[in-house]
C-alpha cells in the first residue's frame, strides 16, 4: 500500500515525452547547442590529447624502463668515452647508448621519422622488443616482443651499415617488407637505408607508439649524423638514487644527470599554453551553448505555466517540478552529448592535422595517424554538457518551481519581473566586470586566472544586454514608428515585452560575434605585428639553410665549405652566421665574478629556452627592443665584443619577469655562465625565449662550431633574384641547402603563421554556427509563441507581406543590436587577447591594429545570421491559416 | 540618406487592392454557394458545414445560434475569409472571397470587414488607440490622419479617457469595447462577432451587446453574429441555426415569440 506522502513521478515523465514528441524541433535545438559546445571541446581535447599522447607513447617506447639519462649540455652531444667508462671502470652495467635524430621519410609520405641508433647488446634491460629473443614464434607471447626475423635480420642489422629496423604497423600501412630499400633524406641529403628487420612489439600501445620511429645501430647513427665518437645520451636503469652517486662522481660540467620523466614533463610544458588557449576558445562554444539552453528550458518552462498551474493544484509538489524541469533537461543533455561526442571524434580526426602542425612547426616533432580516443577526455565531455545543462536549465527549474497553485502566472508577470530586475542586472554588469578586470590585473596571475576575467567580461556583457535592449528600444520605438509607420512601432515593443528571451538571444548572438571581432582584430594585429617585425628583422638579402625537417625549424647544419664559398663571391657584401640550441636558464640576476653585481634580488628560472649565436646582426640595427640599457645606445657592438647578450621578451615574461632583469645566467658546458643583459628584444619565433650570444663566447662555451643558417649581404646595385640563382647553379645537385631570398623568406614564415591560426579561425566558424542555432531557436519560440497574435493582426488586415516584414524586423533588430553590442564587447576581447593572453601564454607583446573590416563583417554577420534565423518562422506564419492561428494550435 | 529612408518607407507601403476586377453578379450582399469545411484530425475527418446555401442583404443583422462545436465560428471564419472552405464560394457584395489568392482576401478584409472575436484578441504591446488605429495603419493611413476618427469612436464607446492605456489595465468589458472601435473604425459594411458577450458577465454583455447594436444598426451595416445566447437573437433580422453541419431559418421562432 502506498503510504499517503509518497508522490510518483511517472505521470510527469509521461506529460514530458508527450511534450518533446510534440514540439521536437524545440528540443532538437537543445540537443544540437549541447551537441556542438561539446564536440568543440571534445574534438580540441582528443586531438591535443591525440598529438601528446603520440608524443608520450612514442617516448616512453623508446625510453622502455629507462629512468635516468645522461645529456649532453651542448648540441655536439656526449663524448663516449664517458659510456665506455661508466661500463668498464664503474661497471654500470644498467646503460645504453643512444645516438638520435630526424630524417624525412621519402617512401613513407614524407613524414619526419625518428631515427634511433642504439647498441643491440645493450638494449635488453632497456627496450625488451629489440632485446627480445630473436625467434618468430615468440611475437605472439606476452614478452615484449621482436624483430623476428632471425638470426640473419640481427647479424645484417649489427653488421651491415644503414641497415633499418621499423614497426609492423608501419610496414604493412606502406607495404614495406625486409629487404627493402627506404629512401631517406637527413637535411636534404640523400640516404638509402636497408629493412632487415620489421618490429613486432607484443603491446599494442608499443606498436602504435613506433609508428614514426626506425632504429639502426649506433654506428650507422653515429655516420649518418655526424657524431663519431659522440652520443645523443646514455640511457640508464637505476632503482635508487644511490645507485647514481658513483656516476655522478665522474660526470663532467659538459653533461647532466636527469630522470627521464623531468625531460618527458619539460617537453609536454612548452605546448600546455598552446593547448590551453585551444581549450579555452573551445570552451566558448560551450558557453554560447548554454545562453541556447537557458533559452530552451525557459521557454519550455513559460509555455506549461498554466499546466503547472493545474498540476500543483492537483497535488504536484514544487520538488516534482524542479525535478520534471531538471530531469528533461539531463534527458536532453545525455542525448546531445552523446551526439556531441560522436561529432567531437569526427571533427577531432579532421583537426588533429592542424593542431599537429603547428606543434611540429613550434615545438617538437610529432607524427599523429589518428586520435586516439581517451576515456577521461569523452568522460569529461560527457560531464561538461551534462553540467553544462543542468546549470543553464537551474534558473527555469527554480522558476517552475515557483508558479502558484492558484494561478497560472502569466508571461506578462515574468516580463514585469525581469522589468524589476535590470537595474538588478546593471548593478551584476558593474560587479562582474570590476570582478574580470581584477582578475585580469593580477601580476603573474597565470593562464587559468586571465581566462577567468576574460569570461567574467563576457558574461558581464550578457548581463548587461536585457537592460541595455529595454533602453535603446524606447528609443527605437518612436524612431521607426516615424520611419516605417505602425510595423516599426510593433518590433521594438514586441522585442521589449519578450525581454526575458529576446536578451537572451541577443546575448548569445553577441558573445559569438564579440569572438569573431576580438579573434580576428587579435590574429590581425599579430599578423601585423609579425609582418613588421620580419621587415625590421630579415634584412638580409639571402638566406642559406638546410632543408628542414618541419616547416620552421632547421634540423641540421650548413657545410663549412659553403660557408667558404660564399665569402669569397664578389658580389656579397658581408655574411652574417647563426647558429641555435637549447639551453637551460638557471636564473637571472645571479652575482658572478667578471659580471657587474646586479642591485636587484636573484630570481630563478630554469626553464628551456633558445640561445642564438651570431657574429653580426641580421637586421643590421633596425631589430625592434622593448628595453636597451641605460648606458648604451645599440646593443649590438655590446654583444659583438662579448660584453653582454640580449634577451627575447618571451624569456623575461614566461619567466614571470616583468622588469628587464640585469643579468641571466644559463647552463653551458663549461658550468653556468651569467652575462650581463643589455637589451630585451622582441621575438615572434620562439615562444620558450631566446638569448642572443655572440658566436666566439658560444663556440668556445659549448664546443659547437656548426652554423645552422647564413645571412647573405649583397652589395648595393647588384640584384638578388640573380645572386639566388647563381648560388643555386653553383651549387645545383646539392639537395642540403637552401637558398632563399628575403622575400621568400617572409612569404613562407607568413604561411606557418596562417596555418598555425587556421583552427582559430575553424573555431570561430563554431562559435558562429553555435549562436546561429541560438538564435534561430530563440526566435523561433518567440514567434511560434506569438502564433495567436500574428493571427490577430493578420484577422485584421495585415497582409502575409507585413507579417514578413515585422517578422524580419524584429529579427533584424535584435541581430542589429547584438552586432552594436559585439563591437565594444570585441575590442574589450581583443585588448584582452593580446595584451594579457598572449603576452600569458607566449611571453609575446603585439601591437593592437584596428581594421573596420573586421567590425562591420561582424556585424554585418550578426544581422544576416538574425534576418536568416527569422525567415522560417515567417515562412511558416504566412503559410499556417489565419484561423488556426488564432486558435493558436 | 532622404532616398534611402523613402526607400525604406515605399517597401513597408501595403499596395493597392485588387478585388475590383474579380466581382461577379451575385444575390444579396453575401451569398453562399455550396459551402462546405471539412477538418482534418489525424488521419479521421469531420465535416463542419455541408453544402451551405444562404444569401444575406446589406444592412442585415442575422444571429447564428447553435451549441459549442456546431460550426458558428467556422462560418465566421470562411465568410471573413480567415479559414478557407473545403468547397463551395463565399461572395461578399459580388467578391468571391474565397477565390481571392491571401494577400486579395487580407486586403479586402482589411477594407470590408470587421471581426470582433469572444477573447477581445487586443494586441497588448499597443495602446487603446493604436489597437483601434492598427487596421488603417496597416492599410497605410498615417496615424495623425485617422487619430481623430479612432478617438471619437473611443468616445462613442466610453473609453475617452482610456486612449493611452495598454490592454491589460482595462477590464474585460472595456477590452471588448476597444475591440468594436477596432472593428469599427475603418467602417467596414459587414461585421462578424464570434460571441462577443461570451467571455463577459451578464450585465456588461448586454451594455457590450447594446452598444454593438447601435453603432452597427444605426449605420446600415450588415452585422452576423454567433451566439450560444438566445435572448440576443429577439433582436436580430433573421436567426439561423447551425447543427448537422447545416443552417435552418428560425426566425420564425424569435418573431413568434414575440408576437406572443
Amino acid at each position: 500500500m502506498q503510504s499517503p506522502t509518497s508522490v510518483t513521478n511517472a505521470p510527469l515523465w509521461r506529460l514530458a515525452w508527450r511534450r518533446i514528441r510534440r514540439r521536437p524541433f524545440q528540443y532538437v535545438l537543445f540537443i544540437l547547442g549541447i551537441a556542438i559546445g561539446v564536440a568543440m571541446m571534445v574534438s580540441i581535447d582528443l586531438a591535443n590529447g591525440s598529438a601528446q599522447r603520440a608524443f608520450e607513447l612514442s617516448t616512453d617506447a623508446i625510453a622502455g624502463r629507462t629512468t635516468h639519462r645522461i645529456e649532453a649540455i651542448s648540441p655536439v652531444g656526449v663524448d663516449e668515452s664517458l659510456y665506455r667508462t661508466l661500463r668498464q671502470e664503474i661497471g654500470y652495467a644498467r646503460s645504453a647508448p643512444i645516438v638520435e635524430g630526424y630524417v624525412v621519410a621519402e617512401d613513407l609520405d614524407r613524414q619526419p621519422m625518428r631515427l634511433v641508433g642504439v647498441d643491440f647488446f645493450a638494449e635488453a634491460p632497456f627496450r625488451s622488443y629489440l632485446g627480445g629473443s630473436g625467434d618468430a614464434s615468440d611475437s605472439g607471447s606476452n614478452s615484449g616482443g621482436t624483430f623476428g626475423q632471425g638470426v640473419g635480420a640481427l647479424t645484417a642489422f649489427l653488421t651491415e651499415p644503414d641497415t633499418v629496423i621499423l614497426a609492423q604497423n608501419t610496414a604493412a600501412q606502406y607495404g614495406i617488407q625486409v629487404g627493402d630499400r627506404l629512401r631517406l633524406t637527413l637535411a636534404g641529403q640523400p640516404l638509402l637505408a636497408h629493412v632487415v628487420g620489421i618490429l613486432q612489439p607484443a603491446n599494442a600501445l608499443t606498436r602504435d607508439a613506433l609508428g614514426n620511429v626506425l632504429f639502426t645501430d649506433i654506428a650507422s647513427a653515429q655516420e649518418i649524423f655526424g657524431m663519431q665518437g659522440r652520443l645523443s645520451h646514455i640511457d640508464l636503469i637505476a632503482d635508487s638514487d644511490e645507485e647514481l652517486a658513483p656516476i655522478r662522481a665522474i660526470l663532467p660540467d659538459s653533461v647532466k644527470l636527469e630522470t627521464a620523466q623531468a625531460q618527458k614533463n619539460a617537453v609536454q610544458q612548452m605546448t600546455a599554453a598552446f593547448e590551453l588557449n585551444l581549450t579555452a576558445l573551445s570552451l566558448l562554444a560551450l558557453v554560447v551553448g548554454m545562453f541556447l539552453i537557458y533559452n530552451t528550458v525557459t521557454f519550455s518552462v513559460i509555455q506549461r505555466r498554466s499546466l503547472f498551474g493545474t498540476l500543483r493544484c492537483i497535488g504536484v509538489t514544487q520538488g516534482q517540478l524542479f525535478q520534471l524541469i531538471l530531469g528533461e533537461s539531463l534527458a536532453l543533455s545525455i542525448v546531445g552529448s552523446v551526439l556531441g561526442l560522436g561529432l567531437g571524434v569526427v571533427l577531432g580526426r579532421s583537426i588533429v592535422g592542424l593542431i599537429t602542425q603547428s606543434i611540429n612547426d613550434f615545438y617538437f616533432v610529432v607524427s599523429v595517424r589518428d586520435i586516439s580516443l581517451s576515456r577521461f577526455t569523452l568522460i569529461k565531455g560527457m560531464v561538461i554538457g551534462i553540467t553544462a545543462a543542468l546549470v543553464a536549465s537551474l534558473i527555469p527549474a527554480i522558476e517552475a518551481m515557483g508558479t502558484s497553485p492558484q494561478s497560472s502566472l502569466q508571461r506578462s508577470t515574468l516580463e514585469s519581473k525581469v522589468q524589476q530586475v535590470l537595474p538588478w542586472l546593471v548593478g551584476a554588469w558593474a560587479l562582474f566586470t570590476l570582478g574580470g578586470i581584477g582578475l585580469l590585473s593580477i601580476k603573474n596571475g597565470g593562464l587559468v586566472i586571465a581566462f577567468g576575467g576574460l569570461f567574467a567580461i563576457l558574461l558581464a556583457a550578457a548581463l548587461l544586454t536585457p537592460p541595455m535592449t529595454a533602453l535603446l528600444m524606447q528609443w527605437l520605438s518612436p524612431l521607426l514608428n516615424s520611419l516605417v509607420g505602425m510595423l516599426g512601432k510593433m518590433a521594438p515593443r514586441d522585442i521589449t515585452r519578450s525581454l526575458s528571451r529576446t536578451s537572451i538571444a541577443i546575448a548569445s548572438l553577441m558573445v559569438a560575434v564579440s569572438v569573431i571581432v576580438g579573434v580576428s582584430v587579435m590574429v590581425g594585429s599579430f599578423r601585423t605585428t609579425v609582418v613588421q617585425w620580419l621587415d625590421q628583422t630579415l634584412q638580409a638579402d639571402i638566406y642559406v639553410t638546410p632543408p628542414s625537417t618541419t616547416a620552421n625549424r632547421v634540423l641540421g647544419s650548413v657545410d663549412p665549405t659553403v660557408v667558404e664559398a660564399a665569402y669569397s663571391w664578389p658580389e656579397i657584401d658581408h655574411i652574417v652566421t647563426y647558429n641555435d640550441a637549447d639551453v637551460e636558464v638557471i636564473a637571472f640576476n645571479r652575482e658572478a665574478s667578471g659580471v657587474p653585481a646586479p642591485d636587484a634580488p636573484e630570481i630563478t628560472v630554469n626553464r628551456t629556452a633558445k640561445v642564438i649565436s651570431a657574429d653580426g646582426d641580421v637586421s643590421s640595427g633596425k631589430r625592434p627592443y622593448a628595453w636597451i640599457r641605460d648606458d648604451i645606445r645599440d646593443p649590438w657592438p655590446q654583444l659583438d665584443a662579448g660584453e653582454g647578450v640580449i634577451i627575447s621578451e618571451a624569456l623575461m615574461l614566461r619567466a614571470g619577469v616583468s622588469e628587464p632583469p640585469q643579468t641571466v645566467t644559463l647552463e653551458s658546458p663549461q658550468g653556468p655562465m651569467t652575462f650581463p643583459i643589455v637589451a630585451v628584444f622582441y621575438d615572434y619565433s620562439s615562444d620558450r625565449g631566446t638569448i642572443l650570444l655572440d658566436s666566439d663566447i658560444y663556440i668556445a662555451a659549448w664546443q659547437d662550431p656548426s652554423i645552422a643558417s647564413l645571412g647573405l649581404f649583397v652589395k648595393p646595385g647588384i640584384d638578388v633574384d640573380s645572386v639566388v640563382a647563381r648560388l643555386r647553379d653553383t651549387f645545383k645537385g646539392r639537395q642540403d641547402l637552401v637558398a632563399q631570398s628575403n622575400r621568400n623568406l617572409r612569404q613562407g614564415s607568413l604561411e606557418i603563421f596562417d596555418r598555425t591560426f587556421a583552427i582559430t579561425g575553424a573555431l570561430r566558424l563554431l562559435a558562429v554556427v553555435v549562436a546561429f542555432i541560438g538564435v534561430l531557436s530563440a526566435l523561433m519560440s518567440l514567434q511560434l509563441e506569438r502564433t495567436r497574435e500574428l493571427g490577430i493582426l493578420r484577422a485584421n488586415g495585415m497582409t502575409p507581406q507585413q507579417m514578413w516584414q515585422l517578422t524580419l524586423l524584429e529579427t533584424g533588430i535584435m541581430g542589429s543590436l547584438a552586432g552594436l553590442f559585439a563591437m565594444p564587447l570585441g575590442y574589450a576581447l581583443a585588448w584582452i587577447l593580446i595584451y594579457v593572453i598572449n603576452v600569458r601564454s607566449f611571453g609575446w607583446t603585439l601591437q593592437m591594429q584596428i581594421q573596420p573590416s573586421y567590425f562591420w563583417q561582424a556585424g554585418l554577420v550578426a544581422v544576416v545570421a538574425a534576418l536568416l534565423a527569422g525567415v522560417y518562422p515567417a515562412w511558416r506564419l504566412g503559410r499556417m491559416p489565419v484561423a488556426t492561428a488564432i486558435r493558436g494550435e | 540618406m532622404g532616398s534611402m529612408i523613402s526607400q525604406v518607407q515605399r517597401w513597408f507601403q501595403p499596395s493597392a487592392t485588387s478585388w475590383e476586377t474579380v466581382k461577379q453578379p451575385s444575390q444579396g450582399f453575401i451569398e453562399l454557394r455550396h459551402l462546405s469545411k471539412i477538418f482534418t484530425e489525424g488521419t479521421s475527418e469531420r465535416q463542419v458545414l455541408n453544402d451551405l446555401t444562404l444569401i444575406v442583404e446589406e444592412g442585415q443583422f442575422v444571429v447564428l445560434l447553435g451549441q459549442s462545436g456546431s460550426g458558428k465560428s467556422t462560418l465566421l471564419n470562411l465568410i471573413s475569409g480567415i479559414e478557407r472552405p473545403s468547397g463551395g464560394t463565399v461572395l461578399i457584395d459580388g467578391v468571391p472571397v474565397t477565390d481571392l489568392n491571401e494577400r486579395a482576401c487580407t486586403l479586402f478584409r482589411r477594407d470590408q470587414i470587421g471581426i470582433i472575436f469572444q477573447f477581445f484578441n487586443l494586441i497588448p504591446t499597443l495602446t487603446v488607440l493604436e489597437n483601434v488605429t492598427l487596421p488603417q495603419e496597416l492599410a497605410g493611413s498615417a496615424p495623425q490622419d485617422v487619430e481623430a476618427q479612432a478617438r471619437a469612436l473611443l468616445e462613442r464607446v466610453g473609453l475617452g479617457d482610456r486612449a493611452e492605456a495598454y490592454p491589460d489595465k482595462l477590464s474585460g468589458g472595456q477590452q471588448q469595447r476597444v475591440a468594436i472601435a477596432r472593428a469599427l473604425v475603418h467602417e467596414p459594411r459587414l461585421i462578424l462577432a464570434d460571441e462577443p458577450t461570451g467571455n463577459l458577465d451578464e450585465e456588461t454583455g448586454d451594455t457590450v451587446l447594446q452598444l454593438l447594436l447601435d453603432l452597427t444598426r444605426n449605420a446600415q451595416k450588415t452585422l452576423i453574429m454567433a451566439t450560444h445566447n438566445p435572448a440576443i437573437a429577439k433582436a436580430a433580422d433573421r436567426v439561423l441555426r447551425v447543427h448537422d453541419g447545416r443552417i435552418d431559418d428560425a426566425t420564425a421562432e424569435f418573431t413568434e415569440a414575440i408576437v406572443a
